[in-house]
């Protein structure tokens, strides 16, 4: 860069962001808002430690199904395989011991592997695909429970404090956000998908295998929640719920959406995830300290994720798409 | 055709039947020089896209040779395999990645040449981007987005890519490539036209270019040789630099002088009503047509005429409300209308679009009553509630497919299971029904045989003389011929002359 560049080069990077994360002026909005009105709850430790918790869970799920997004498809079955997973640990632990737990990443692998598959072969849209299969994976959990809430004890160590005030699910999640972050930006396959995603009949013309890279990433969206699915394992009370919950599958789509991936696919990634992730666990946060019926926050995810949705594709009627 | 000395690419006696039976090509020889531009012309379905198909190695060839400087290899079995021996190809639409970098798209496919434990050296790979865009005076920013950038700097970009291709599967930046463009013009206005041929021939000292087009007046003035396929045979070659023809000579050998005979004849009639239904004043679309005017008179049939890409078919998407104009007044039976009014609006004020292409007109896994009754429902309503009456579709289908000569054993069988000309048939059979004021029609007759093309001009003269008004656009000359009262020619989106049929045929055969 010019020297004479310099000085224009923060306020450009500051403007680029802006246009690039548009989220990031609402997260910043959101927080002085919140700060104005709560200051003795909303700026505490514990509701800083609140939103970090709540950011994780929402990364945790949202990380794998964020790179399909930009593939221009969809996973749901994240919240089945974190389900299922910890019942699978459930019934191994007096078998296998501690190394039960490895069982998850195992059943995430299976599972993205197996809806690649069936998605490449069948071409059936993965939305339905997906859902499907969460309501068999959530089937078989309350089976394989046998009606009652399982408890698992003895791994603790997960979310043992490390340092204050940060969760250390939270610092665990770090290094899985980079990974995902580094696939989708610096390798080939990272460049497949949004290829893919931006333009699957082009992708193919370029002479890349567009079957063999849907069912690869599938395949890593599993793996990434699988690996997720552990930390969340223990960071959301070492218990295996029986009942699916809504909150659980909608709650990662709007941190998608919001954070700027178009469900049309072909830009985005995790790293805009992020960014959406915290803006919702703000949001959510400030809206319970606010005392807001809490029915009424059901509500207001619905009308988000509708909001983002519109606002996200309208975003990409400026694209000049060929 | 001879072979040639110093050719790259040679290609001796290719074949390609589908199926056993129907001959994509036969018997086709064609050779490329180095730095030289060769255009190889047809219409649809003449079996162009099939040879360089097979050039590129998405088809293996029944029969014939490949030649690499004057060496007899195999021919390729995928593009990567065609990269190696120098060729590689611009599709026509769909090529484009838009929400890639520049750099990302240019080494799309090749990223294994900068990998390392999977980790893509970007620095590198954008200093080689901007090295090749520099040699080859693409004038981009590797870092923006390929949507960001023009169309025709877009497709430059891509060529730029196949060029990038054969060298990176040669690892020799100084071989010879021989680079296809499929119709590289389809998308781009008239403008990005003149530019994105000044770059090419820019290029030529770089590779050597298959061109690839039906649009007359680009490829005489751009290529060194020409090669005329007519029905997957090679019928004419030129050779620019010694022969002098026109682009009438060119046209004549495209068309087939024997296709025009068994066409439906028919008096023009003279009988024109005086009362105008649509009137056209200064139309203008920058970039596609420029001042537009005439008057459509009650009961007449006007043939728009250009060659492709003159903004002809334009004008009658504006017309039909499918894209907009920038100025100019557009008035149907006396009443301005807004520019953005969209086709179903159109439609109410009595202005029928038609185009012969069938997937944007048929809903094929639908029965054909329900073709013809999308278009003319309020017809089959039973007459005290608004409820369709299967009836009375089953019976409007009946008189469409007898009228229209349809072969099929029942109403209610699906598009699919129908031959090109049937399905054409309903298209024009629904409009039938509907009889709206206004049609406007587009290559109504595309790639259909001569029996079902007579069966669907007389319809349309029929229509025509019932009083429905026409504006026809066809890439066919002999159809203005034949449904015109009036002929407009058009070049580079303005009108050059008005001409009668007759007239215009005679210009057409001189």
């Amino acid at each position: 860069m010019k020297t004479q560049n310099r000085k224009q080069i923060a306020p450009q990077i500051i403007t680029q962001t802006l246009k690039t994360h548009p989220v990031a002026i609402v997260l910043v909005v959101l927080v002085i808002i919140f700060s104005i009105f709560f200051p003795e709850r909303f700026l505490t430790s514990m509701n800083f430690t609140s939103i970090l918790k709540q950011f994780t869970t929402l990364m945790l799920f949202a990380l794998g199904p964020s790179m399909l997004v930009v593939m221009g498809s969809l996973d749901l079955s994240f919240v089945g395989i974190w389900m299922l997973g910890g019942i699978l640990v459930w019934i191994l632990t007096p078998v296998l011991g501690m190394s039960s737990i490895f069982i998850i990443p195992v059943l995430g692998i299976f599972t993205g592997f197996m809806i690649g598959i069936i998605q490449v072969k069948a071409k059936i849209p993965s939305f339905i695909l997906t859902l499907s299969l969460l309501v068999i994976y959530s089937g078989l959990t309350a089976t394989f429970a046998g009606g009652y809430t399982r408890h698992v004890n003895g791994y603790d160590f997960i979310t043992m404090k490390l340092i204050p005030y940060f969760p250390s699910a939270f610092l665990w999640t770090i290094p899985l956000i980079v990974a995902a972050i580094y696939i989708m930006k610096r390798t080939s396959m990272g460049v497949y998908i949004y290829a893919i995603g931006s333009n699957e009949e082009g992708a193919r013309l370029a002479g890349i295998n567009v079957d063999k890279y849907k069912i690869l990433a599938f395949t890593m969206s599993g793996l990434f929640t699988g690996i997720g699915s552990i930390i969340l394992f223990q960071h959301l009370g070492a218990a295996v719920p029986l009942e699916l919950n809504l909150n659980e599958m909608t709650m990662p789509l709007v941190a998608i959406v919001l954070g700027g991936t178009p469900l049309l696919g072909g830009s985005g990634g995790p790293q805009r995830t992020v960014l959406g992730a915290l803006t919702f666990s703000v949001l959510y946060r400030g809206l319970l300290l606010s005392m807001v019926n809490p029915y009424a926050l059901q509500l207001l995810i619905g009308l988000l994720l509708i909001i983002s949705i519109v606002v996200g594709s309208r975003g990409l009627k400026g694209v000049n798409v060929t | 055709m001879t072979s040639l000395e110093d050719s790259i690419i040679e290609i001796k006696g290719v074949s390609k039947t589908f199926n056993g039976v129907i001959h994509a090509i036969k018997d086709i020889s064609i050779a490329i020089r180095q730095n030289e531009i060769v255009g190889v012309v047809g219409e649809n379905g003449a079996g162009k896209s099939t040879l360089m198909k097979v050039l590129v190695g998405v088809y293996p060839p029944d029969k014939g040779e490949l030649y690499y400087r004057g060496e007899m290899v195999p021919f390729p079995k995928s593009p990567k395999e065609a990269a190696k021996r120098g060729i590689s190809i611009v599709y026509q639409e769909k090529g484009v990645i838009p929400c890639l970098k520049v750099y990302q798209f240019l080494f799309l496919g090749h990223e294994d040449k900068y990998e390392k434990l999977s980790n893509l050296n970007l620095s590198v790979m954008r200093k080689h981007a901007k090295d090749i865009l520099e040699e080859l005076h693409v004038n981009c920013d590797v870092d923006s987005f390929m949507y960001e950038l023009p169309l025709s700097t877009q497709k430059m970009v891509e060529i730029a890519k196949s060029i990038l291709s054969v060298r990176l599967e040669h690892g020799n930046d100084n071989v010879a490539s021989v680079i296809i463009l499929d119709e590289p013009t389809a998308p781009l206005t008239i403008e990005e036209r003149k530019k994105l041929f000044s770059d090419i021939l820019g290029m030529k000292k770089n590779a050597s270019f298959i061109f690839v087009s039906h649009i007359i007046p680009e490829v005489m003035e751009f290529t060194d040789r020409i090669h005329v396929l007519r029905d997957g045979r090679l019928v004419a070659n030129f050779d620019l630099t010694k022969d002098k023809i026109t682009e009438e000579d060119l046209f004549r050998e495209i068309v087939g002088k024997e296709s025009s005979e068994h066409i439906y004849k028919q008096e023009i009639k003279s009988d024109i009503n005086e009362e105008i239904v649509l009137s056209v004043k200064n139309l203008s679309k920058k970039g596609c047509y420029y001042d537009i005017s005439f008057d459509l008179h009650k009961g007449e049939c006007i043939g728009i005429f250009g060659p492709a890409g003159s903004g002809k078919s334009e004008i009658t998407n504006s017309i039909a409300g499918l894209i907009n104009y920038e100025s100019g007044t557009l008035t149907i039976k006396g009443r301005d209308v807004k520019s953005k009014e969209p086709p179903y609006a159109r439609l109410r004020r009595g202005i029928g679009y038609f185009s012969g292409e069938i997937d944007k007109n048929l809903f094929l896994n639908w029965p054909i009553t329900k073709n013809i009754s999308i278009l003319n429902i309020e017809k089959i309503l039973s007459r005290f509630i608004s409820v369709m009456s299967f009836n009375a579709e089953k019976k409007m289908a009946k008189r469409i497919v007898d009228k229209l000569r349809i072969k099929t054993s029942d109403v209610n069988a699906d598009c699919y299971s129908l031959s090109g000309g049937s399905k054409q048939k309903i298209s024009v059979g629904k409009w039938l029904e509907k009889s709206p004021d206004i049609l406007l029609l587009e290559n109504p007759t595309i790639g259909i045989d001569v029996g079902a093309r007579n069966d669907i001009y007389e319809t349309i003269l029929e229509m025509n003389k019932s009083g429905i008004s026409m504006v026809l656009v066809s890439d066919d000359p002999e159809e203005y011929y034949v449904l015109c009262n009036k002929i407009i020619f058009i070049k580079e989106g303005r009108i050059q002359k008005v001409l009668n049929p007759e007239k215009f045929k005679e210009v057409m055969s001189s």
